[in-house]
């Protein structure tokens, strides 16, 4: 059952993965010239600035973004799983940015954080307060950036947490009511532990998905634009991993240092998730 | 016993009602400003409020010669082709991996789950280009010799919107995840009354599933509906197999080039671009709002047999 799958997806996924492994070890434009063997130099060039801070932004990045948003979804979804009045509307409202297109939510978020002529601003002014430059701050970009995401971001995990808590099979609560559990058992002893998977899953997805966090920096960065030259700012103090890569490969023409970038990024992610199996397994409800 | 409205009661519908205002904000913000012109639209940063009712910005889309330029009926039967294929395809071998990955007991599970799960951790920009390539050069395809050369392959015909990413590791390890999450003892009673493995996924499994598998359909939806990068690299050449997220591309250009802007200045009409925008999201909130019902039901109605 499994290996006609497997067959298909090693296809067109290993062939990728081992041409760019090839092409990390090597310098080329990828446009006119041939590639030249450089051995590791592209993952030395890793260790200097601002390598090695990109990859910082990107951890902090997707450790506050996850943590945060894992917990208000997860909490959105037990609250969305009560019944209230006008429930198909609230649930429907949460994953209504995560649907809308990064074109108008970038260019919406964009008119609060102006500098010049944005909400916020408008604000403090009315407050009698001196306007904040916030494109120029790296504490605000980054708090921006980490704002924009988690809502952006955060229907995801409170539609996969409220599905999960509607497939939890009714019967299974009565069996425990019928051996005396109430209100609170239910929730510590049945609910948690079979939603304990799908925490699992968030938690994994979400630290992949946001250690690929690009978009998001970009469009933040960058007034509202898609432009991977001018995002990042102030000074790389938002730059991430991905960024970089897409600046290495499309900008400056540096394919072999993109390749080693992407074999960086998938070696952490790697190396996060193996040292993650036991979590991971601990989801399982096997004897 | 009756029942008076306590404080958490209260607070549960403050921080509902609350965080749905802040969440609607950037949706209802578009829909607002693409009704707006220009004059309305600068008139109140906070909001815009079309005092004018400006409806040009939709009454373009649907003139004999935007319809021309633009077939937009095809790029939206192409986009749902795609969709149902690859919901069925991708739904399909995720409930039969899923459940292989967290049923089924033989050597090296693990491995395999972290082989398909690897490929999620490289970044999509590493698939591009030698996918490109597969299509191009595939054996016999496009007036290709059996060396794959000579030919185009599958660049700039339909299959190669059809062929790549059947494998969606995310539903595999969403699915894994669900069916550790449904107790052995369903899939025991249904044994012990002979059902065969594929009875029990259909008849025990299935049913539970409904959420989750809901959740693959609108996922799905959404991902095939907009994406992007890949339909241009491969059909670009082609506008016959555009998919919609293609062909909004060019609208926004047609559009402007009908409302008498210079060319590539698109941008600056922010109504239009969010007109567009609308255009290209309200028929997901739609989906989202009939399938979601789905969900909500949950598993009512099922018994376990035994």
């Amino acid at each position: 059952m499994l290996s006609p799958i497997l067959l298909y997806y090693s296809f067109f996924f290993l062939l990728p993965v081992i041409a760019n492994l090839i092409v990390s070890f090597t310098r080329w434009s990828g446009v006119y010239d041939k590639p030249i063997w450089v051995g590791i130099a592209n993952y030395k060039a890793y260790l200097v600035h601002p390598y090695p801070l990109t990859l910082f932004n990107t951890a902090l990045f997707t450790i506050s973004i996850l943590l945060i948003q894992t917990t208000v979804a997860f909490l959105i979804a037990v609250l969305l799983n009560q019944k209230v009045a006008g429930l198909g509307l609230y649930r429907a409202l949460w994953y209504v940015p995560t649907l809308t297109s990064s074109a108008i939510t970038a260019q919406v978020f964009f008119a609060f954080i102006s500098p010049y002529d944005g909400i916020l601003n408008a604000i403090l002014k009315a407050m009698g307060r001196p306007i904040v430059i916030w494109t120029i701050s790296t504490l605000w970009m980054r708090t921006f950036v980490i704002v924009y995401s988690i809502w952006r971001g955060v229907g995801t995990p409170v539609v996969l947490f409220l599905a999960a808590l509607q497939g939890i099979h009714p019967e299974i609560y009565e069996a425990a009511m019928v051996d005396g559990a109430r209100g609170r058992d239910l929730l510590r002893y049945i609910t948690v532990p079979l939603l304990r998977p799908m925490i699992v899953f968030v938690l994994i997805t979400g630290m992949i998905a946001g250690f690929q966090i690009f978009e998001t920096v970009m469009l933040i960065t960058a007034g509202g634009q898609s432009s991977t030259t001018s995002g990042g700012g102030p000074f790389y103090t938002t730059n991430v991993v991905l960024l970089q890569i897409y600046r290495d490969a499309f900008v400056s023409n540096k394919l072999g240092m993109a390749s080693a970038g992407s074999v960086i990024t998938a070696i952490i992610l790697l190396w996060f998730s193996t040292t993650n199996m036991r979590l991971m397994s601990r989801g399982q409800l096997e004897r | 016993m009756r029942r008076r409205p306590s404080v958490g009661r209260i607070l549960t519908y403050a921080i509902l009602i609350g965080g749905s205002a802040v969440m609607a904000y950037p949706m209802a913000f578009a829909l607002m400003g693409s009704l707006c012109n220009l004059e309305d639209f600068y008139a109140n940063p906070w909001f815009p409020i079309p005092f004018s009712f400006y409806s040009e910005n939709y009454r373009i889309l649907f003139t004999p010669e935007f319809m021309a330029r633009a077939a937009i009926w095809r790029w939206m039967g192409n986009t749902l082709v795609r969709i149902v294929w690859y919901t069925l395809v991708t739904g399909t071998i995720s409930v039969l991996a899923g459940y292989a990955l967290a049923r089924l007991r033989f050597r090296g599970r693990e491995a395999v789950f972290l082989y398909l799960l690897s490929s999620m951790m490289v970044p999509g920009i590493v698939y591009w280009i030698p996918t490109y390539v597969i299509m191009a050069r595939f054996p016999g395809i496009g007036g290709n010799d059996w060396t794959g050369q000579g030919g185009t392959g599958f660049v700039n015909t339909f299959p190669a919107l059809l062929i790549p990413g059947w494998v969606n590791v995310y539903f595999v390890f969403l699915l894994r995840q669900s069916f550790y999450s449904i107790p052995l003892d369903f899939e025991e009673a249904a044994r012990v009354d002979g059902a065969s493995t594929l009875t029990c996924l259909r008849a025990v499994y299935l049913p539970m599933l409904k959420p989750v598998l809901t959740v693959v359909v609108i996922f799905q939806f959404v991902a095939t509906w907009n994406e992007y990068q890949w339909p241009l690299i491969v059909s670009s050449g082609n506008p016959k197999i555009w998919t919609l997220a293609l062909g909004f591309q060019r609208m926004l250009f047609i559009g402007a080039e009908f409302k008498g802007y210079p060319p590539g200045s698109a941008f600056i009409d922010y109504p239009f671009s969010f007109a567009m925008a609308v255009v290209a999201t309200l028929p997901l909130i739609i989906l989202f709002l009939r399938l979601q019902s789905y969900f909500v039901e949950g598993v009512k109605g099922f018994a376990l047999k035994g």
